[in-house]
């Protein structure tokens, strides 16, 4: 029998869970529900495809009924850990009725435990997430880049601190495939006249993806070195704009060590602030945008009123909402280690969030992290959509009068 | 068996079906934790009724044994193999809706659609199927409310059970030949309007069947306009609280049609087990009432008949023991959450379907006549102190009434059953109290829908079909399913 620890610790959830099914496709048009798994209608369909069937695996496995294995592990993978299940999970989303199971089970707690299983047993994670993996060890980041890269994004003869009260955690993606978007960031940091620090050479990955993907000993290690470093220098408040690495900071270092020495902001936190104290001057804009709440932001740290505020406070746009937004929103596919490990089905997750948005007639899709932009970019581009994904920051930064 | 793989995998497409264990283990089970897991050899996710019927003939010349399940809801064993092995047949892959004919008010959908993504399409139209489906109905297709009578997810005061408003079924048999039903029996129908008619109703033949007699592919359901104006109230309710409730239901019924679309006692073991045995009690407003509860939804097409109903229906609540408690949800008027925001599918499965981890529903719910509730919850209390010490000592079960729910002409649908812990050590007694509790049940007169295996082998235990009934429904299970394909195991047919 497969010893599954990490899943063990976690068995009251699996006796939590009763198998009523809204996991599925649960409706509940009054409080804005329009479905649950994303990844259910672009796979085969099984039970395992959505959260009921991997909590049955997760008891058969506990009890010795199944062992794990190559193909078993493959469906358990794809899995954005979007969060939604939790969500439709017994929930009344009122705030009078707290029914009792939704207490118990913590869905992506649960499947992240039991992919860190799978990979003390040999069958994960998938090839792709092993190649990340090593080119973290190498370099410390999960892009197969040269660690020196990362500050090529910084505008020649820009000087950025090395320390500060607030220190700016980058993250890898932005510095190798979004550079626009950190620098967009950083224009908005410097309009608001605000000192702040980076911590490069130090700024390792943050972890997120081997969190996520069960990797657990090399989260760990990534997460004790950048905590270190971020106490180096200084930090009272760490401002990210990544909404991987701010889940991960925030609360997967938190649960690991204790309460953190800083406070933990994302950027849409600080741009919302600085905008009503008048730290920031917008150009007047006309045009219409959608908003998509990132699941990392949205459902798994409840951060969804600061970037619709921002897009209200900006002069001229006008904010239509999709019809599954915040607590129900739609996933765009790339969470999870989705994106790498199953390129295919997290695009024809976010093609179904492209037509949403198209649906609103919203001239940009606006988000608030640079995973969800490049996903739902590429969907985009594949179903030739004339919306136009945009984060927030870059929103902000071109507006910035 | 390589042989039966391929042939299903031709039938259906290769993506869906599987032999693998992790997928089968899967469906080893519906909420029914109780009874032990009987993985199927083999899951197949059929997408059209020809797969479907292609199934059964593969069915038929191997002698495998077929289940199908929808939302794999059933708390009875009805939607797993009641032996183990077998085709378990997932129908949640066939879940369009086929057409909305406003000329006939009805709609026609695949069998393998949920009732909440039914009625979520039908509400932006302003129209809804009346009885809602089970009270799992975010999860529970059509075809599995179809089957089981469902009524507990909402308008079953109004509009009785889901199945009284069926106009026409497309049925696989398990022979694999498919039949359509009602309006649809004739190849003249120009669209499906009215179930009764061309002979006998054999549409009956496939409804509350639990999966015995044939498959459910598609369905055509009455739909019914959405009325304007919904009144919602919930009150305390003095001891003794279930006389009173069936006093006041009985009133109403003799006093006609009131509008009633909803209407829910909740004993006062309930309300005071809610805060005691847990540690946040589910419903804020509640806490610290010591009194049983009673609740209402209504509907009216006008403000005025709203009105004069409301006051006839309170003015009989209050001459039975009823106070009202405040209009709001923040007041303790649940009453208004189960209408404006579709607590109702969150009733029974997900409100109070566990206690937490652990914790396992043993339902013997079941249909009473309004009059009979009063005895019914007297003879659970019998059977509660007769079982006492056994109770506590396998692990500390509770029992009793959670709801009861006006469902009907003169029916209630009687929410009784037992919370065991999922133990091994546990298990055998488990299935012996419950098996207990159903058949007193049973002997009292008690009517099931949702039978699935408990039921369905309870009502034969018990004789409580006389052996003419019994050797009638057995001969028509013959003729439909001469290879006892179908469900094996159920009425032990």
């Amino acid at each position: 029998m497969a010893k599954m620890k990490n899943t063990r610790k976690l068995s009251d959830m699996v006796y939590a869970c009763s198998g009523i099914g809204d996991c599925r496709i649960a409706y509940r048009w009054a409080v804005g529900r329009y479905g649950v798994c994303p990844v259910l209608e672009h796979s085969p369909q099984f039970d395992p495809f959505y959260a009921r069937g991997k909590i049955r695996i997760a008891k058969g496995l506990l009890e010795g009924a199944l062992e794990p294995s190559k193909e078993l592990a493959e469906v358990l993978y794809q899995c954005t850990t979007c969060g939604n299940c939790h969500s439709a999970c017994h929930q009344s989303m009122c705030e009078e009725i707290v029914l009792p199971i939704s207490r118990f089970i913590d869905h992506v707690k649960l499947f992240e435990a039991m992919r860190a299983d799978l990979v003390e047993e040999g069958f994960g994670p998938m090839p792709r997430h092993k190649e990340i993996l090593e080119s973290t060890r190498k370099e410390h980041n999960p892009y197969m880049e040269k660690h020196a890269d990362r500050v090529k994004w910084i505008p020649k003869g820009k000087k950025i601190p090395q320390k500060a009260d607030l220190v700016w955690f980058v993250g890898c993606t932005e510095p190798y495939r979004q550079p626009d978007l950190a620098q967009a960031f950083l224009k908005i940091l410097e309009a608001s006249k605000t000192n702040f620090a980076i911590i490069h050479p130090e700024e390792w990955c943050c972890g997120s993806v081997f969190f996520r993907t069960g990797v657990w000993d090399m989260a760990e290690e990534l997460a004790k070195h950048n905590l270190e470093a971020l106490k180096a220098a200084g930090a009272k408040k760490v401002v990210i704009h990544c909404a991987g690495c701010y889940r991960t900071i925030a609360k997967d270092y938190a649960e690991l060590f204790g309460e953190l020495p800083f406070k933990v902001v994302n950027a849409v936190e600080l741009i919302r602030d600085f905008m009503k104290e008048g730290k920031l001057k917008l150009k007047k804009l006309d045009t219409k945008v959608t908003y998509h709440d990132p699941c990392h932001l949205g459902r798994h740290m409840k951060i969804y009123d600061a970037p619709r505020e921002i897009l209200e406070m900006m002069p001229g746009v006008q904010l239509v909402e999709m019809k599954r937004i915040k607590e129900a929103s739609w996933c765009c596919g790339a969470g999870g280690g989705v994106k790498s490990g199953f390129p295919e089905l997290a695009v024809d997750i976010a093609k179904d969030r492209i037509k949403e948005a198209e649906e609103t007639g919203a001239d940009y899709l606006v988000t608030a992290c640079p995973f969800c932009v490049k996903n739902l970019q590429d969907a985009a581009e594949a179903l030739n959509s004339k919306i136009k994904v945009l984060d927030i920051v870059e929103l902000v930064a071109e507006n910035l009068a | 068996m390589v042989s039966v793989l391929k042939a299903l995998e031709d039938a259906v497409g290769s993506e869906y079906v599987s032999d693998k264990d992790f997928i089968t283990y899967a469906y080893a089970r519906g909420i029914d934790s109780a009874l032990p897991a009987n993985p199927p050899d083999y899951v197949v996710k059929p997408g059209t009724t020809e797969e479907v019927a292609a199934v059964m003939r593969i069915a038929n010349q191997y002698k495998i044994p077929v289940v199908p399940r929808g939302g794999g809801c059933c708390l009875t064993g009805g939607s797993k193999p009641i032996e183990k092995g077998g085709i378990l047949l997932d129908t949640t892959r066939m879940h369009k809706i086929l057409n909305i004919d406003l000329n006939t008010l009805t709609v026609t959908v695949e069998a393998g659609i949920t009732w909440a993504e039914l009625n979520n399409k039908l509400n932006e139209l302003g129209y809804y199927t009346g009885n809602l489906g089970p009270g799992s109905g975010m999860s529970a297709v059509v075809g599995g409310g179809l089957s089981h009578h469902s009524v507990g997810g909402g308008g079953g005061a109004k509009y009785g059970t889901c199945t009284e408003h069926v106009v026409a079924l497309e049925v696989v048999l398990p022979t694999g030949q498919i039949i359509n039903t009602g309006a649809n029996a004739s190849v003249y129908t120009k669209e499906p309007f009215c179930r009764f008619g061309f002979g006998p109703d054999l549409t009956g033949l496939f409804l509350g069947d639990n999966g015995l007699l044939g498959i459910k592919t598609k369905a055509t359901l009455e739909i019914f306009p959405k009325p304007p104006y919904h009144a919602a109230k919930t009150f305390t309710i003095e001891e003794p609280s279930a006389e009173n409730a069936a006093k006041i239901w009985l009133a109403w019924r003799r006093r006609g049609d009131l509008g009633i679309y909803d209407s829910q006692w909740w004993p006062l073991i309930m309300v005071l087990g809610l805060q005691l045995l847990l540690d946040v009690p589910p419903v804020k407003p509640w806490v610290g009432l010591q009194k049983a509860v009673f609740w209402y939804t209504m509907e009216a097409e006008t403000e005025e008949q709203l009105e004069a109903n409301m006051k006839i229906v309170d003015k009989i609540c209050k001459e039975n023991g009823c106070t009202e408690l405040g209009p709001e949800l923040k007041d303790g008027n649940i009453a208004k959450w189960h209408y404006e925001e579709q607590g109702h599918w969150l009733n029974w499965h997900s409100l109070w379907g566990g206690m937490g981890p652990g914790s396992i529903p043993l339902t013997t719910e079941h249909h009473q006549a309004i009059h009979r509730v009063p005895y019914i919850s007297k003879k659970l209390d019998e059977w509660e102190a007769a079982h006492r010490a056994e109770l506590d000592a396998n692990g500390g079960m509770q029992t009793g009434i959670s709801t009861a729910i006006l469902c009907g002409h003169t029916t209630v649908e009687v929410d009784s059953g037992l919370l065991a812990w999922d133990k091994p050590e546990y298990r055998e007694k488990n299935l012996e109290l419950w098996k207990s509790q159903i058949e007193m049940l049973l002997r009292e007169g008690a009517m099931p829908y949702m039978v699935g295996e408990m039921f369905s082998k309870g009502l034969i235990d018990t004789e409580a079909f006389n052996g003419t009934y019994y050797a009638f429904l057995r001969d028509v299970k013959r003729a439909l399913d001469p290879n006892r394909i179908l469900s094996p195991g159920k009425f032990y047919l």
